[in-house]
């Protein structure tokens, strides 16, 4: 079976009759199979898979125009989505042998265009991390090398598509818990605006920052997964009601482009040098065809960081609050009482990543603290968000590496949660401001591990995104495979 | 007792307004109560992962309506934010309230105290939602938890501390429980919890300037319960002051089997909320076209109701305060007037006969049997003179309420109750009695003109209560008095 990089590819081999739904499926199972040691699937619904398929085939045989727009799409979701009689736990033992009794919106949007959910995908506990290793159920390994790390929060679902496992993968980007992966695995991240997806249905790390994204091997396959997924939803108040473009079918590009870049992004002392050299012989490229690129100034950087951990942990130390022992998830057997009940299910259920932001979370929340850290920080994100649309007033994009450097070694950065944090620090703008970003491959370091560029405009204007992105990776950096 | 009447006793008020919106403040779910223990809960009532709140427009729409009832300010934009703490019966671990800024500000409730109206001063009001309820079982080394009420919508409804004493709370909550019917919020029953209270007590000398310490008594949910509560904590204060002790700020509950206040936890170990904005919901933004929209349809205000009762139907305070009472009381007699002009008699109707007889069926007095058109013409008989008053309320109505269809006149009729006016008829009558009484009809004439009730009673009996009795005493005394 060819290693498929786009649906369209697919679905001309579903009508040709090369192929059908039954056999992706056995192609991915086998795929799945073979990487095992990746760790990149929680769960794999290999049975219902293959049941569905036989579904869709007959379907599509009794009349080829009753299938749904992902026909032949065979996908994974990150475990932090919930999918209606399925598990899922946040890759978090407090939520061990929870099934959701609902599915979240734009995984009921996907099916109802016949894709196949395949399995659910490892990812950092609660998707707190960019290492993929507080997983309650071990660390995700790149496939570019085993002995690397995938990025995270959504490592699994990046593995799961740089291995071939599926087509395409949801993950959540909450402070780049979708680009930094992609960059560490070479596939496509896109985040869209916040309020574009409905997060009905995503397990809430920072209520005010998460978006579901996708991972593909292409930008059309992005575009029409999220055009499938996006739109208003009477179950999430802060999903927009603006209407959702037909992003697939607006690819085409032939406009020149004014781009900016931070300078004190592309100077930033933590930045490999080898990423910051093919990013200025990308910005060499654009200019050369003819795009308008210009460095800026834009001193608030290092403040992201500090921001958006205050605020996203005081969101996740209330949204994890119902992880109690009470109605559902892990409950101490130990516990005698209900505060004991509380204290020994949580110490027992969370790991210590987790714990340690709803420490953080709770800490700059309280009284006495709140207008020092709290409010503070909630100053410095208006302030961000002000800067960046001005930004957006003379420029089209914004240019920034997708991460400081490639994947590390795994194992290596969770004894430094700061040094951690700060693998963030060109992702998180995003996020604070709300404005839709993708990280798009861009070749491979001399230690043969991948980088990735990423571009960011504004607010719900995913249309432009990925209609450059598209030209990106055709003209400027072909991908390769 | 001086010792006692050296303080002043100061309370504000936490009201809990239980919304009557058919579904919760954030989900689908019924709000009915009374139904099976964890039945009338979802995904997001059970606050499992991934949901999200999806506001109730209604609870809104409420909101205005008790804050324009009550003079408050509307908020143009107020916001929700969140309450965070643990319990067992709080399913999301935080409570989705207000707290930066609520949707009504300002205004106040008046109230009647000793025949004097007084305007307790409302802080702010604003929406929130309730937790399940936990019941606790001695014999058992579990709790029980019913989550129907959690995500029931409420307003809470906090006071200045203006009321000086239980008889003005007593005046607040009735009033509070009047207003809300008036305005379809709430059904304000406190006994199934529709409405709640929290009572902030302290107590300080006469013509002091600052407020004692005061203690929050948590929970109280009868107005007996709650005058108790006050008049025990209020002792417990000044006793406490009087025996060279101070007053600590604490929560308390109070046991209505023993009539004493505990704490429940006191200022040290007071919670620390961390209230933080709700990035869940957005920001809920009140127009100024939404707001005269909720004032026109606003429904009559109590006290504009007592007053309209009084001045245009001319009724008495005591009749005026009964009707008014009840808002489908009240609505029941300003119906009827439409159907018949003597209120008076209205009045008497609904309270003596129409008003016991529903409360007795327990029915609501829209629902009584006969209709008021019926009514009308049961008070047009009384009127016209053909049939005696007590005659058509001890025999009429009954066979009214038997048999709505039947017209008033055609019962009398049958019941051969019509009274005569036939003057060959009554003189009749009148120049029997006359005769058969010689010596009581001297008595009269000398002077004993307190027979003539007694001449009235026999010719009544003689015509079988059909002599009408204005024509009757007329033609009595004209006869003893030739």
């Amino acid at each position: 079976m060819p290693r498929y990089s786009t649906l369209s590819s697919i679905q001309a081999d579903l009508r040709a009759g090369t192929t059908s739904c039954v056999a992706l499926v056995d192609h991915y199972l086998q795929q799945i199979e073979e990487h095992q040691q990746l760790n990149a699937y929680v769960e794999v619904f290999a049975a219902e898979a293959r049941a569905k398929a036989k579904v869709l085939d007959d379907k599509y045989q009794s009349d080829a125009s009753s299938v749904g727009r992902l026909f032949g799409a065979v996908i994974s979701i990150k475990d932090v989505l919930c999918y209606e009689g399925h598990g899922v736990t946040a890759a978090s033992k407090i939520l061990e042998g929870f099934e959701s009794l609902f599915s979240a919106t734009a995984v009921e949007r996907l099916l109802a265009e016949d894709a196949i959910i395949i399995g659910r995908t490892n990812c950092d506990e609660f998707a707190m991390g960019s290492t993929n290793e507080s997983s309650y159920y071990g660390v995700t390994k790149n496939a570019a090398d085993p002995s690397k790390v995938p990025g995270g929060s959504s490592g699994g679902s990046a593995v799961a598509v740089q291995a071939d496992t599926c087509l395409f993968s949801l993950g959540t980007d909450t402070g780049g818990s979708v680009r930094q992966p992609a960059a560490f695995c070479g596939v496509i991240g896109l985040k869209p605006s916040y309020g574009r997806v409905s997060r009905y249905g995503l397990l809430a790390y920072g209520s005010s920052f998460d978006q579901i994204g996708v991972f593909s091997h292409s930008v059309e396959d992005a575009a029409l997964c999220l055009e499938i997924m996006a739109g208003s939803d009477e179950f999430d108040a802060s999903t927009s009601t603006k209407e959702v473009p037909a992003y697939s079918q607006m690819l085409q590009f032939d406009k020149k482009s004014k781009i900016a870049y931070l300078g004190t992004a592309l100077h930033h002392p933590s930045l490999d040098p080898e990423v910051k050299a093919q990013c200025q012989a990308c910005i060499e490229k654009l200019k050369a065809e003819g795009h308008e690129v210009e460095e800026i100034d834009f001193d608030l950087l290092d403040y992201i960081i500090p921001a958006y951990y205050v605020l996203t942990t005081a969101e996740a130390s209330s949204n994890l609050s119902r992880y109690d022992g009470i109605r559902y998830g892990h409950r101490s057997q130990q516990a005698e009482n209900l505060l004991e009940t509380y204290q020994k299910s949580r110490t027992e259920g969370f790991g210590k990543e987790v714990k340690r932001r709803i420490m953080l979370g709770t800490f700059v929340l309280s009284a006495g603290y709140y207008d020092a850290y709290y409010s503070k920080a909630q100053k410095v994100r208006r302030l961000i968000q002000q800067k960046t649309f001005e930004i957006f007033e003379s420029y089209d994009y914004i240019l920034m590496p997708a991460a400081p450097g490639t994947a590390w070694d795994l194992g290596t950065q969770m004894d430094d949660p700061v040094a951690m944090y700060l693998a963030d620090i060109f992702t998180v703008q995003a996020n604070m401001v709300g404005i839709p970003g993708i990280s798009l491959p861009l070749g491979k370091h001399s230690n043969g591990l991948p980088i990735g560029i990423q571009f960011m405009t504004n607010r719900f204007k995913e249309a432009k995104l990925l209609a450059f992105s598209n030209y990106f990776v055709n003209k400027i950096a072909p991908i390769e495979e | 007792m001086e010792v006692y009447d050296k303080y002043e006793t100061v309370i504000g008020l936490e009201v809990h307004v239980q919304l009557d919106t058919v579904s919760k403040a954030f989900c689908g779910d019924s709000t009915t109560f009374g139904a099976e223990p964890n039945t009338h809960v979802s995904s997001i009532s059970l606050g499992h992962p991934g949901t999200l709140p999806k506001l109730n427009e209604r609870q809104i729409e409420f909101a205005v309506r008790l804050g324009l009832a009550l003079n408050c300010e509307i908020s143009p934009v107020s916001y929700f934010d969140r309450k965070n703490y643990f319990y067992a019966d709080l399913p999301k671990g935080y409570q989705i309230t207000q707290d930066r800024l609520p949707i009504c500000i300002g205004g106040y409730l008046p109230i009647w105290v000793d025949g004097k109206e007084k305007k307790v001063r409302i802080h702010h009001i604003h929406m929130e939602e309730d937790a399940g309820k936990s019941m606790h079982d001695d014999a058992s080394p579990y709790s029980f938890i019913d989550l129907n009420r959690a995500g029931v919508p409420l307003l809470e409804v906090v006071t200045e501390p203006d009321l000086r004493s239980a008889e003005e709370v007593d005046a607040f909550m009735s009033g509070m429980r009047q207003l809300v019917q008036y305005l379809e919020v709430c059904d304000g029953n406190m006994e199934q919890g529709s409405m709640r209270c929290d009572c902030n007590v302290s107590v300080r000398l006469h013509g002091a300037e600052k407020y004692g310490e005061r203690c929050e008594i948590k929970n109280l949910n009868s107005m007996r319960y709650a005058k108790r509560a006050i008049a025990y904590e209020v002792k417990r204060q000044i006793d406490l002051l009087e025996a060279g002790g101070s007053v600590e700020q604490q929560t308390l509950n109070f046991d209505p089997g023993t009539g004493i206040t505990s704490p429940l936890r006191d200022k040290e170990d007071a919670h620390d909320y961390r209230y933080f904005p709700e990035p869940d919901l957005p920001p809920v933004v009140v127009s100024e076209e939404y707001v005269a929209d909720v004032q026109a349809n606003l429904a009559t205000l109590p006290w504009v109701m007592l007053e309209r009762l009084k001045t245009e139907f001319g009724l008495s305070d005591y009749d005026a305060d009964i009707l008014y009472g009840n808002k489908e009381v009240a609505q029941y007699f300003l119906d009827f007037t439409k159907v018949n002009q003597n209120y008076k008699a209205c009045a008497n109707l609904i309270i003596n006969k129409i008003n016991p007889y529903c409360q007795e069926h327990q029915l609501s007095i829209a629902a009584f049997p006969v209709a008021q058109k019926v009514l009308a013409q049961f008070i047009e008989l009384i009127d016209s003179g053909k049939v005696a008053s007590a005659m058509a309320y001890q025999r009429i109505l009954p066979v009214m309420i038997e048999h709505p269809e039947k017209a008033p006149l055609a019962i009398a009729e049958e019941l051969n109750l019509i009274q005569s006016t036939d003057t060959n008829f009554l003189e009749d009558l009148v120049n029997e009695v006359i005769a058969a009484h010689p010596d009581k009809v001297k008595a009269y004439q000398k002077g004993k003109k307190g027979l003539l009730g007694f001449f009235m009673g026999e010719v009544m009996k003689k015509s079988k209560g059909k002599a009408e009795p204005k024509s009757t005493n007329q033609l009595l005394r004209h006869k003893l008095e030739a």
